[in-house]
């Protein structure tokens, strides 16, 4: 008689995967619902609640597209440096570099928006740049790990903002904690609070996935992160292209930052980065190397931030929303995981082993 | 030729002494691959026995086999006269066999003094630092083996390592210590350390198994010598009895079959008079100091093949990469097409239509994780159709695929899977057509029929014919002669990075080869020159 095992295949469908991940944040939704019951609370007035304020009603689309914006960005950051097979764990810092720079500009030119605006992006590119220069060099040069290096940064880049707003740039109008004062100029907005920066990033991921797939350094760039051996016996030249990569990457962040500062907080604020660098990382896992799937992995994740606000207004400490966030993980890298299985039909072996 | 000698042991010793290892008829099968079949060899106490073969030959699982890492499927293993089965490796160091192998298996943050005691039943429970050191001092001088107890291992140098590994093996009383390519790893001081103390360990009354391809030490260190090919025993040898040509044409030769695949066609280009490319007294070092190409000088015609023969690791490799443009050379002038070329520069050599089908083709030429389409495209993406203005046409690079698959029979349900599901033997064609593409001056082949069939290796071997009519340069690297002497119309010989000799293929004998490659001077060979 035949018995039914499982093989484990190299690759999974997408399609699999898809199925597979909504059946994970299924169950994760029915564990937390679960465990919000024995606490007390009713798991449909909240998922009400929480479909009402995010989804459900204007205000909680403008929220919800502030929040993708900047996880568009960082996610997509995480993801063009890992088609490389590089891990950029400092989009957190980049992200501050990109927003100081883009708030000095602010800060320190005084003229017409549509002067000071382009500047303004330019200087939050670069600083994003910057930040990652040095990581970028020694892992070119020197085969330094760029986690390490790019992960240090981060915090010299956070201490640097809190010593900016609580030093030099304290707001010195209104007297806010940890604040620059409100910035004169700002990202138009187009629905709402929703900025101009929302399109923007959604055009900038799509097409570094149009460059990705149909440019010659796109091309190199896969094939340099998928076999660098294979890279350099073709001729590619690895090492600039690893410098092109990650400097990208940091300006995608340092891009953020600024959109963060223009459009939606219109101050540098202390820890206004929000870990919006490290759920980067979360959308670029999520998004499994494809570019266009940041879309709607930093959707996932704003739902999920968003979420979070509403379950604080409800007296549900803010830390449940990283317990929640880390089981949704979990389940979906299971399901990703379980992806790679087929049944197979095998007989019972006869005879000798 | 050379008959093997009788099995009976070195003389001298006690009537009735049984062999340490015995195997009768030894067969391990792999799905598709007969590893080895029929293997008997005798090691008696107090010799050093070299197990040689080519790549591939069935040394490695032979010795796993005794070794208890594998199972043999026929056969049986003695010990010390009596029978036994080695169901794991622990079963088979318990009985005092201890092998190191090419890649050490130490653990790299440890002390050597950890490493020794590591996973062995005799280390004292508790052991202080203190303790394990002086144990391993101890163990160190008696077997004469110096090293510091104390050392971290990934300070240590690749001959350092090879010696704590060694102490390992032998502070569990082995026996018999199997070594697989001892000397890859090492200087020659360190060469000459290492015998030295396998000298000593024989001298004692014990064992050793030295798995080798290169020659001059097989003749150096051994006392006995046993030939694999194609995973059996072609025979055992006194070494002294020995020489490094006949070792070296026992090693690679078989009853070849000369057919000559030289007969152009009609229309076929003739060979051009003009070489395309030119090495002249090309050298390389590589990081160890060592010279890997010594003096190279070559003339690649078009419409010719040069064949290279040559025992594995003899600098073939370096050759391949020199002329690929993937290594640079310390020394020597390359010219191509008339002009010097000054930089190692892979995509310059590619792009002046020098194909390359590397040895190691699927870790090298190939991204598996990329698709079959991504990769076909990997040596005319900057070209149009596919490269035009910066951009990537994914549909032009499809098309490529499509001829590419096609002409190497091929057949591929979907283009946009990522290379790794196909199997082994068909990335290999896709990649030996891929490079012939592109080969319009050179085409550099690298043991392009190694894992093939028989009927795949004519195909193969056709490519190159077809090639040289249509006036490219072929250079084709085998370790197989009969396929060298079939198509080549010259044959390089490699020995130690130099290239011995350049001779003609239609009139070559194979016996000329074999001592070529065992390292012997043309100039010796010459009739009527010093024999």
């Amino acid at each position: 008689m035949a018995t039914r095992a499982f093989q484990r295949l190299p690759t999974a469908p997408a399609g699999r995967i898809l199925a597979l991940r909504l059946v994970a944040i299924a169950v994760s939704l029915c564990i937390i619902a679960g465990v919000l019951a024995l606490s007390g609370h009713s798991p449909a007035m909240l998922a009400e609640l929480i479909l009402r304020s995010t989804l459900g009603s204007r205000f909680g689309l403008e929220d919800l597209m502030l929040f993708m914006c900047p996880l568009l960005l960082t996610g997509a950051a995480v993801t063009v440096c890992g088609t490389i097979g590089l891990w950029n764990i400092g989009a957190e810092g980049q992200f501050y570099a990109g927003a100081i720079a883009a708030t000095g500009v602010a800060l320190g030119l005084h003229g017409p928006v549509l002067v000071v605006l382009p500047l303004m992006t330019i200087a939050g590119i670069l600083g994003g740049m910057a930040w990652i220069t040095v990581p970028t060099l020694a892992r070119a040069y020197a085969g330094v790990n760029e986690i390490i290096t790019t992960l240090l940064l981060n915090f010299i880049a956070s201490l640097l903002t809190y010593y900016l707003t609580t030093g030099p740039w304290r707001d010195r109008i209104s007297g806010a904690q940890v604040s620059t004062q409100r910035l004169s100029v700002s990202m138009p907005e187009m629905w709402g609070i929703v900025h101009w920066g929302f399109p923007v990033a959604i055009m900038i991921v799509v097409g570094l996935a149009l460059v990705l797939s149909r440019t010659r350094w796109g091309y190199e760039i896969r094939m340099g992160g998928a076999n660098p051996e294979a890279a350099r016996y073709a001729g590619i030249p690895v090492r600039l292209r690893i410098i092109s990569v990650m400097l990208l990457s940091g300006g995608l962040a340092g891009l953020a930052g600024m959109f963060e500062v223009a459009g939606t907080v219109h101050r540098l604020q202390g820890g206004m980065a929000n870990n919006f660098g490290y759920l980067g990382i979360v959308v670029a896992v999520l998004a499994r190397g494809s570019c266009l799937n940041v879309i709607p992995a930093a959707l996932l994740m704003a739902l999920i931030l968003d979420s979070g606000i509403v379950m604080q207004t409800q007296q549900l400490s803010a830390s449940v929303i990283l317990a929640i966030t880390g089981l949704i993980l979990f389940m979906i890298a299971i399901g990703d995981e379980l992806a790679h299985y087929r049944p197979v039909a095998t007989t019972p072996a006869k005879g000798k082993a | 030729m050379n008959n093997p000698v009788s099995p009976a042991g070195p003389s001298g010793m006690a009537p009735g002494t049984p062999p340490v290892l015995q195997l009768r008829g030894i067969g391990k099968f792999f799905p598709g691959v007969i590893a080895n079949k029929d293997v008997d060899l005798d090691v008696w106490p107090g010799e050093i026995h070299a197990l040689l073969g080519e790549n591939g030959a069935g040394k490695s699982t032979l010795m796993n086999v005794v070794t208890g890492i594998y199972q043999p499927e026929e056969g049986e293993i003695i010990l010390d006269g009596y029978g036994q089965t080695f169901t794991s490796p622990q079963e088979a160091i318990r009985a005092g066999i201890g092998m190191v192998h090419q890649h050490f298996k130490l653990v790299q943050a440890f002390t050597v003094a950890e490493n020794i005691h590591l996973g062995w039943d005799e280390a004292p429970r508790l052991a202080s630092p203190a303790v394990m050191e002086a144990r391993t001092r101890e163990i160190s001088e008696r077997f004469g083996f110096p090293v510091d107890p104390a050392a971290r291992v990934c300070d240590l140098s690749a001959g350092e390592q090879q010696r704590v590994e060694i102490l390992r093996v032998l502070a569990r009383r082995a026996r018999l210590l199997i070594m697989d390519e001892p000397t890859a790893v090492l200087t020659p001081e360190e060469t000459g350390e290492l015998f030295r103390a396998l000298r000593a360990f024989r001298a004692q009354g014990n064992a050793v198994i030295i798995i080798s391809h290169k020659l001059d030490e097989v003749m150096e260190i051994s006392d006995r010598v046993s030939i694999l090919r194609g995973g059996r025993k072609v025979g055992t040898f006194r070494t002294a009895d020995c020489n490094p040509s006949m070792l070296a044409a026992t090693m690679v030769g078989r009853d070849i079959v000369r057919r000559n695949m030289r007969a152009r066609p009609e229309g076929a280009a003739p060979i051009a008079p003009q070489p395309i490319m030119q090495l002249r007294n090309v050298s390389v070092r590589d990081d160890r100091g060592v010279d890997t190409l010594r003096d190279v000088s070559l003339d690649l015609h078009g419409g010719e093949i040069l064949g290279i023969a040559g025992v594995a690791g003899n600098g073939q490799r370096e050759l391949t990469h020199v002329l690929t443009g993937l290594m640079a050379r310390t020394s020597g002038e390359i010219v191509l097409d008339g002009s010097v070329v000054d930089r190692a520069d892979p995509a310059l050599f590619a792009h002046a239509g020098v194909g390359h089908i590397p040895e190691d083709r699927l870790r090298s030429a190939l991204a598996p994780s990329l698709s079959i389409t991504t990769n076909m495209a990997l040596r005319e993406y900057a070209h149009p159709p596919i490269g035009r203005h910066g951009l990537y046409d994914a549909g032009a690079a499809g098309v490529l695929a499509h001829d590419i698959a096609e002409l190497a029979q091929v057949r591929i349900p979907d283009f946009g899977m990522p290379i790794r599901n196909l199997s082994g033997g068909n990335q290999q064609r896709l990649v030996a057509r891929r490079e012939i593409r592109i080969a319009s001056r050179v085409l550099v082949a690298a043991y392009p029929a190694r894992g093939l069939d028989i009927g795949a290796i004519a195909t193969m071997l056709g490519y190159l014919t077809d090639l040289r009519d249509q006036g490219v340069a072929v250079v084709f690297i085998s370790e197989d002669l009969e396929d060298l002497l079939n198509v080549s119309d010259r044959i390089g010989v490699m020995f130690h990075g130099r290239m011995m000799d350049v001779i003609d293929a239609e009139n070559a004998d194979i016996a000329t080869i074999g001592m070529l490659m065992g390292g012997r001077e043309p100039t010796d060979l010459q009739p009527g020159g010093p024999r």
